[in-house]
């Protein structure tokens, strides 16, 4: 199920002393040995060009301020500036708040929803209609709420239909509801990521354990609870860092429907950095919350990711 | 089969409650952006939302003879297959190497690659953004394809690496005795066994691009290089305020193919999606 080890079965070297390779000459043999990396050279050398040369690029302007005229020296200006930039800590709060309460729902709700789908017949017809959010772009998501909340008001006159409320939600003035909408559209278009990730998961499950604990009279909450949702655990980690990724970038969303507001309240990380380079054309400083977000990723990767997709070495 | 497996105390009434609550929650907002795509312009931001719309091609024709809609959707079109022929010419290389050979730095490598998923597309934003300049790429489809290839290409080598563990060994081990080179071998042997590995991590490579928004926001300036996803936000500017039917037309219009491809693949989805982690 979970295979995810890069030395795991079949990444045993090519066995020397095969009748064709008692042949080689020393030459061939020195090329064998380089041969794996000049398979491997040509993609890491690209993404080295577009992740390694920005990288140093970004560190490089971190360190002047760039307005609009040429590049004059700062030292660690930038740095300490986004210190006590009140905006830049908001933006890494906003960006935890929302993704934590996201991805927190989008797990739970597709457990459930897994758990309920997986034994069933139609469980491929289920898979394909939960997909369909999925499958829209998501600047077009962003305008689908923004239309359905803030400019047309459907939601305020349904639920002003039914009685729930008296008058127009006022969403757009809310730090929170904003916040809500942002995670809505999260949820409603990525939950499908990890339904169909825990679906195949459970499904691959042996089902004889179940069986056996239903024979002794296990309940099926107990018999999900305790057999398999530990089992899944390796898999939902992995599902679980992949989304947390995608929504630690959050930005389509963020651009179209709130502008990061109201007061900087939904303004994510992502979008931080965009209206400091893009907007203020203040790149030095943008390059400097760049390099600051880089060094936390690459923490992140190196302690938690790496773990989770290479474990069981040897 | 599946119905004898329904364990004691299992609700038939709450499973169908549920998963249909959570289709109907999936689908009403689609159906009614549809409506949205088909009604006239008017009816579309009303002091009360209007229900039961007339209905209307005019988006259709708006999006077609104001806008130069085809040559977005071959913007897109160049860009996306332009960097999945890249990522793959790049990845299957990679992916052998990878799953084939022990040799040092190789689980370094690997996880290099990996790595570069989890990179926030915002974070290399401002320097890539002066690379294409300095390269003088900005505003064509070609920086696109580069980048998309860039963004994608760590999801591509991962899945293919993953069906590539799954061949058997015997079957290289023969063509090797029989005097093959390993390049013939990975040719006619290790492709066409992972094809279905080739074509998953395609269409999953193929979908994030077209799904792109802020790179795609920042290289392209002018409808020269605008695709499908941005030039959504193209049609909310100037006096005309955001013209939404049209909107809805343009995301349906780079929904269908998409819909189509995937559940052509929906078996390998999940191993896809979580670039070989689990096996569907």
């Amino acid at each position: 199920m979970i295979r995810a080890s890069l030395s795991g079965a079949g990444a045993t070297s090519v066995a020397p002393g095969l009748s064709a390779g008692r042949q080689f000459k020393r030459r061939n043999k020195r090329l064998k040995a380089w041969f794996p990396y000049l398979l491997v050279a040509p993609a890491v050398i690209y993404l080295l060009l577009i992740t390694l040369y920005p990288g140093i690029y970004a560190a490089t302007q971190s360190f002047y301020a760039i307005k609009f005229g040429p590049w004059r020296p700062v030292g660690f200006q930038n740095y300490i500036n986004l210190w006590n930039d009140y905006q830049f800590w908001g933006a890494l709060r906003n960006t935890f708040i929302i993704g934590s309460i996201s991805l927190a729902l989008q797990c739970a709700i597709a457990l459930a929803l897994a758990f309920f789908a997986y034994r069933d017949p139609w469980v491929q017809g289920w898979r394909i209609v939960f997909l369909i959010p999925m499958l829209f772009m998501p600047s077009a998501v962003a305008f689908i709420y923004k239309l359905f909340f803030l400019d047309a008001r459907v939601i305020s006159d349904i639920l002003i239909r039914l009685g729930l409320i008296d008058s127009i939600l006022a969403i757009q003035s809310s730090t929170w509801l904003s916040r809500g909408l942002l995670i809505l559209a999260d949820v409603w278009q990525w939950t499908p990521f990890l339904f169909i990730i825990f679906v195949a998961a459970l499904q691959s499950q042996d089902q004889e354990v179940e069986e056996a604990a239903r024979l002794d009279g296990a309940s099926w909450p107990a018999i999900f609870f305790n057999i398999s949702l530990p089992l899944m655990k390796p898999v939902i980690i992995v599902a679980l860092i992949l989304r947390a990724i995608d929504i630690t970038t959050m930005f389509a969303n963020v651009f179209i429907v709130t502008k990061g507001g109201p007061a900087f309240g939904t303004e994510t990380i992502s979008y931080f950095i965009y209206r400091t380079g893009f907007k203020f054309f203040n790149f030095g400083y943008a390059s400097a919350a760049s390099v600051v977000m880089l060094i936390l990723t690459i923490l992140v990767a190196q302690l938690v990711v790496k773990r989770a997709f290479v474990p069981a070495r040897g | 089969m599946a119905a004898k497996r329904r364990s004691r105390g299992e609700s038939l009434t709450l499973r169908y409650a549920v998963l249909g609550a959570w289709a109907l929650f999936c689908v009403a907002p689609v159906l009614w952006f549809l409506s949205i795509g088909l009604r006239p312009r008017v009816e579309i931001i009303t002091p009360q939302p209007i229900y039961w719309p007339t209905f209307s091609l005019d988006a259709w024709h708006m999006i077609w003879e104001d806008w130069p809609m085809a040559k977005y959707l071959r913007n897109s079109v160049a860009a996306i297959f332009g960097s999945v022929l890249i990522d793959l010419v790049l990845a299957i290389p990679a992916a052998y190497s990878l799953s084939r050979y022990t040799y040092r730095g190789r689980d370094d490598i690997g996880f290099y690659i990996l790595s570069t998923r989890m990179m926030a597309p915002a974070i290399v934003a401002v320097p890539i953004f002066f690379l294409f300049k300095n390269l003088g790429l900005l505003d064509t489809i070609w920086a696109l394809m580069l980048i998309y290839a860039a963004i994608n290409l760590s999801f591509v080598t991962w899945i293919i690496r993953s069906y590539m563990l799954d061949i058997p060994r015997e079957l290289e081990d023969a063509a090797r005795t029989d005097g093959a080179s390993d390049l013939r071998i990975l040719w006619e042997i290790v492709i066409p066994a992972v094809l279905p590995g080739i074509i998953t991590a395609a269409v999953i490579a193929m979908i994030f691009a077209i799904n792109e928004f802020l790179f795609t926001l920042l290289i392209a300036s002018t409808p020269d290089a605008y695709t499908m996803s941005v030039a959504l936000a193209n049609f909310t500017g100037g006096s005309d305020g955001v013209i939404y039917n049209a909107i809805a037309l343009v995301a349906f219009l780079a929904f269908t193919p998409v819909f189509l491809v995937v559940v052509a693949i929906q078996r390998h989805l999940s191993r896809g999606l979580t670039m070989g982690a689990v096996k569907g």
